[in-house]
């Protein structure tokens, strides 16, 4: 019976101890270059996490000539995200590892890259 | 008194190569439980770094997750989401060991049933199939006990 008490007691001592795993805001900016691509109708990113999704483009505005940026904000544990640029819809990277951005801990990050190069 | 020591006597098989098999299916879902499943959504030593998990915390999405469920998972979807992750990566530990083997399997039960029936039901069968399948082990052992290769076993041996 001991034992069954002090069981109950540590879960529950570490029930009122933690909980939910902190959140932070994180604001990020992507910036992307995509040079040498030709007859471009749409960019996009996809990724982990909202308002990333896999399915449907975050879609990039033209900033100036050849780079396109854009910036979302998400509420997030994580100290990182995961994402794939897309142009009309075809991924980069096809078949190969994401890009992994890890947030700057002041919350704002800004990430540039080029259309299907390693940074 | 009367109730931990029913709680915590397993059914011993005839055969002790029985009680082998038995324990094949413990070790395997208490396993995937804890290291697999659980860990990604709950802090403990072995959950991936980049969950960026507190000791014994829920993954912030988890209760989001469970308040879309509605109604009393709604109005407490921090408890839920806690009580759910709680019992597959702690719950997966004592599965493993046999301790408390039959309490275990009612969490893990409570929680695959929420699974099922509220996450997986509009996915189809197909994706059904792991939440059923701790399902099955957990009624298993929840009738039977963790056998006699589990530390219920010597606790029970021990109290005699």
């Amino acid at each position: 019976m001991k034992v069954g008490i002090k069981i109950m007691v540590f879960v529950l001592v570490l029930l009122l101890s933690s909980c939910v795993q902190q959140t932070k805001k994180q604001t990020v900016t992507l910036l992307l270059d995509v040079k040498g691509q030709k007859n471009i109708s749409k960019v996009g990113v996809r990724g982990n996490n909202k308002p990333l999704s896999w399915d449907t483009d975050l879609v990039m505005k033209l900033r100036k000539d050849g780079l396109y940026a854009v910036t979302f904000t998400s509420e997030t544990g994580y100290t990182f995200t995961e994402v794939k640029f897309t142009i009309d819809d075809t991924f980069e990277f096809q078949e190969q590892s994401n890009r992994r951005i890890d947030f700057h801990p002041s919350g704002k990050t800004i990430y540039k890259a080029t259309f299907n190069e390693v940074k | 008194m009367k109730v931990f020591k029913e709680i915590t006597q397993p059914v011993i098989l005839p055969h002790w190569g029985l009680d082998v098999l038995l324990l094949i299916p413990r070790i395997v879902c208490g396993y995937l439980l804890t290291a697999n499943f659980g860990a990604d959504k709950f802090g403990l030593p072995w959950s991936p770094v980049d969950a960026n998990l507190g000791f014994f915390e829920v993954a912030f999405w988890f209760p989001n997750d469970v308040a879309d469920y509605g109604g009393i998972f709604a109005m407490f979807p921090v408890f839920f989401a806690w009580m759910a992750a709680f019992s597959e990566a702690v719950g997966g530990v004592f599965l493993l060991l046999g301790l408390q083997t039959r309490f275990t399997s009612f969490l893990i039960l409570c929680t695959m049933l929420g699974a099922i029936f509220l996450q997986q039901w509009q996915q189809g069968m197909w994706m059904m199939l792991p939440a059923m399948g701790f399902l099955w082990v957990s009624i298993f052992y929840l009738a039977l006990g963790g056998g006699r290769f589990s530390v219920d076993y010597l606790i029970s041996n021990k109290r005699k």
